[in-house]
């Protein structure tokens, strides 16, 4: 063997040692909706709300990755925080349909496996993000929807509640506006799949995965089903990348964004901020879509951007990073 | 000026397929056979009909797609796999590949054809994915008529749930009705579509939802790239992403479509523990039908004079 080559491998193995004796990074990254308010509208008051919504995600997530916890736990515990969370647009506090109603989308993808699980047009679920983990590990399926989802939902003990459990005044107060807006007004008038929520995480044993779920639009057609529950279209994990989209779903779908993102991360060995700002920035935006997406590699390497005003988004990791933000300028 | 490229490709191609996993070739008698080619047969040359005329690729799948969902031997439309409780639950998706438009509908049960229900969600509406009684009320309000949910249901189907529901209790986990159908497209102007539809698995937990509506999993088109329709075990190819992977692979690791399809079907999919098959048309006109099951009903037939019809 030349000497070059001996050196080059005895340099491989000192960098495998010196990993090996580091722990693992940890990370979390989550949002809370692209598609903001208006930040002529956001009072402190307002801002501090959402910051404290997405700060008690965050950290319960990031609690569960750094006691040993798996990435599935970390995104299903910051998911049904920000579901039950009445700010977000998810579980409780979601917005209502054409008919008035709440129904939801959620999707979970644990990216060692990979396997995966979602629900759509769900109308009596306190959590839709639990019923998809369910459906991942208790069903041979993928998606239910609608009442044979719920159905399932009872086979496993779940407890139904109530439509009026997820109708708040605000989103019933956004509805009317929307119903009396024209129709093309209120396309405007509606922050496209504002306040979808979402996380993606990796832990100690290096898997990732990531989990979204929303009621999607204000005023939509019912039994509408957006991109959140589409394994590839707003939720994708597999071993080197994971996703969690929000935004206009319809183009989100289209283009396959979540997946296509961690196709150019593999096969075009783009880092996960490159891929980010293509697929958001030039081939969402060349269509007219509109949203954000969040994004982790294996490395921990962690994503967050959008062509929206803003998107509500925290990210924490095991490198001391902490950030909440909402704005462009990292407000 | 019209050398080589045009001897080599084919202007226009239209390739369908009538499912996966098609009965094992000893149970399978010259009298259904016949009538699964007869099947085919029209719906091939239905849609080959119309790219002849300079219809749109899109024209000719929708058109292909409905006559298979019209024919009680496949499964999708009239004659679609039942549920555990004995209903028809349908599924379906289309896209046209030249803007990456695209329309679905799943859990339907009183839709007659829903391709062209998953055509007036991408022409009429401003969604992709429609799903359950919201879909048939948008149904309603596009003046489609509703049938009741008997009308798809043939003898034939109830016994094959009858004989799931006594037999082995393995129905959750292996599809045993494949039969899902599909088509794919490359018009005379290049463009391309693909369409899916399918009553999903037998015996099958009412609200399942399976690849064909979902766009990249069991349907997908992207003009310059490719379009794909599968037909399968669908929790596979939803995880696996299938149909966008193989467009994936085709734009962004310059492999061939052959390869592409091949690498889903014999690497990855088996590697999840999933099989099934797919077609597929490539920018330039390229047919690819490939599957990792005994057979595939399968049919294809483009602008060069080749037309051919297969089971295995």
């Amino acid at each position: 063997m030349s000497r070059p080559k001996l050196l080059a491998l005895l340099g491989v193995g000192l960098a495998a040692a010196a990993l090996a004796e580091e722990p693992r990074p940890l990370a979390i990254v989550i949002h809370g909706g692209a598609g903001v308010i208006d930040p002529a509208k956001m009072t402190p008051e307002r801002a501090a709300s959402y910051r404290a919504g997405l700060a008690a995600a965050l950290d319960a997530g990031y609690a569960i990755l750094e006691h040993g916890g798996a990435s599935l736990d970390a995104v299903t515990a910051a998911v049904r925080i920000m579901e039950d969370d009445p700010q977000f647009n998810a579980g409780r506090g979601a917005v209502l349909n054409h008919e008035g109603d709440a129904e939801l989308d959620a999707a979970i993808m644990d990216g060692h496996g990979p396997r995966a699980g979602a629900v759509a047009a769900v109308r009596h679920v306190k959590n839709p993000v639990e019923l998809a983990r369910l459906v991942m590990e208790k069903s041979p399926h993928v998606l239910l929807v609608a009442e044979g989802a719920e159905e399932f939902a009872l086979e496993q003990g779940v407890a139904l509640v109530p439509r009026g459990y997820f109708r708040t005044e605000g989103r019933e107060r956004e509805l009317g506006e929307a119903r009396r807006a024209e129709s093309e007004r209120l396309h405007a008038a509606s922050p496209p799949g504002s306040g979808t929520v979402g996380a993606v995480a990796l832990d100690g044993a290096g898997h990732l995965a990531a989990a979204t779920s929303t009621g999607g639009l204000t005023d939509k057609h019912r039994g509408r089903v957006g991109d959140s529950p589409i394994i590839g279209a707003g939720t994708y994990a597999d071993e080197s990348c994971a996703v969690s989209g929000t935004g206009q779903g319809e183009f989100f779908i289209r283009q396959v964004v979540a997946y296509d993102l961690c196709a150019l991360v593999e096969y075009r060995h783009l880092t996960v901020g490159a891929a980010v700002r293509e697929v958001i920035h030039e081939k969402l935006r060349r269509t007219g879509g509109e949203g954000g997406v969040i994004a982790l590699d294996r490395n921990g390497n962690i994503a967050m951007d959008f062509n929206s005003v803003g998107m509500f988004r925290a990210a924490r990791d095991s490198r001391g990073r902490r950030d909440i933000a909402m704005y462009r300028d990292a407000r | 000026m019209p050398a080589k490229n045009s001897a080599s490709a084919p202007r226009y191609a239209l390739a369908i397929h009538g499912g996966a996993g098609a009965a094992p070739r000893a149970q399978l008698s010259p009298e259904r056979e016949r009538r699964y080619r007869i099947g085919l047969e029209a719906a091939l040359d239905a849609g080959f009909t119309l790219l002849e005329r300079g219809g749109s690729a899109l024209d000719a799948v929708a058109a292909a797609v409905h006559l298979l969902e019209d024919d009680p031997c496949f499964n999708a439309g009239h004659g679609a796999a039942l549920t555990r409780d004995g209903a028809a639950e349908l599924d379906a998706a289309i896209m046209d590949g030249r803007q990456t438009r695209a329309g679905a509908v799943a859990s339907v049960r009183h839709v007659r054809n829903p391709i062209e229900l998953a055509r007036r969600v991408m022409e009429k509406s401003r969604h992709v994915l429609l799903v359950g009684a919201g879909a048939e009320e948008f149904a309603l309000e596009e003046g489609l008529p509703l049938v009741p949910n008997h009308y798809f249901r043939t003898a034939e189907r109830l016994e094959q749930l009858e004989a799931e529901q006594r037999g082995r209790h393995v129905s959750d986990l292996m599809p045993a009705a494949a039969g899902t159908v599909g088509a794919v497209a490359r018009d005379g102007d290049g463009n391309l579509a693909a369409a899916t539809s399918t009553g999903g698995m037998t015996n099958k937990r009412p609200g399942r939802v399976g690849d064909s509506p979902i766009i990249g999993a069991g349907t997908y088109a992207k003009n310059g790239v490719c379009a794909v329709s599968a037909t399968g075990h669908g929790e596979y190819f939803i995880r696996a992403v299938a149909a966008h992977h193989v467009c994936a692979a085709v734009e962004y690791r310059a492999l061939t479509l052959e390869q592409a399809v091949r690498e889903l079907l014999h690497e990855i999919l088996p590697a999840l523990g999933g099989g099934g098959g797919l077609i597929a048309v490539g920018a330039r006109g390229r047919i690819v039908m490939d599957f990792s099951t005994e057979g595939m009903f399968r049919g294809a037939r483009d602008s060069s004079g080749k037309r051919e019809i297969a089971i295995y």
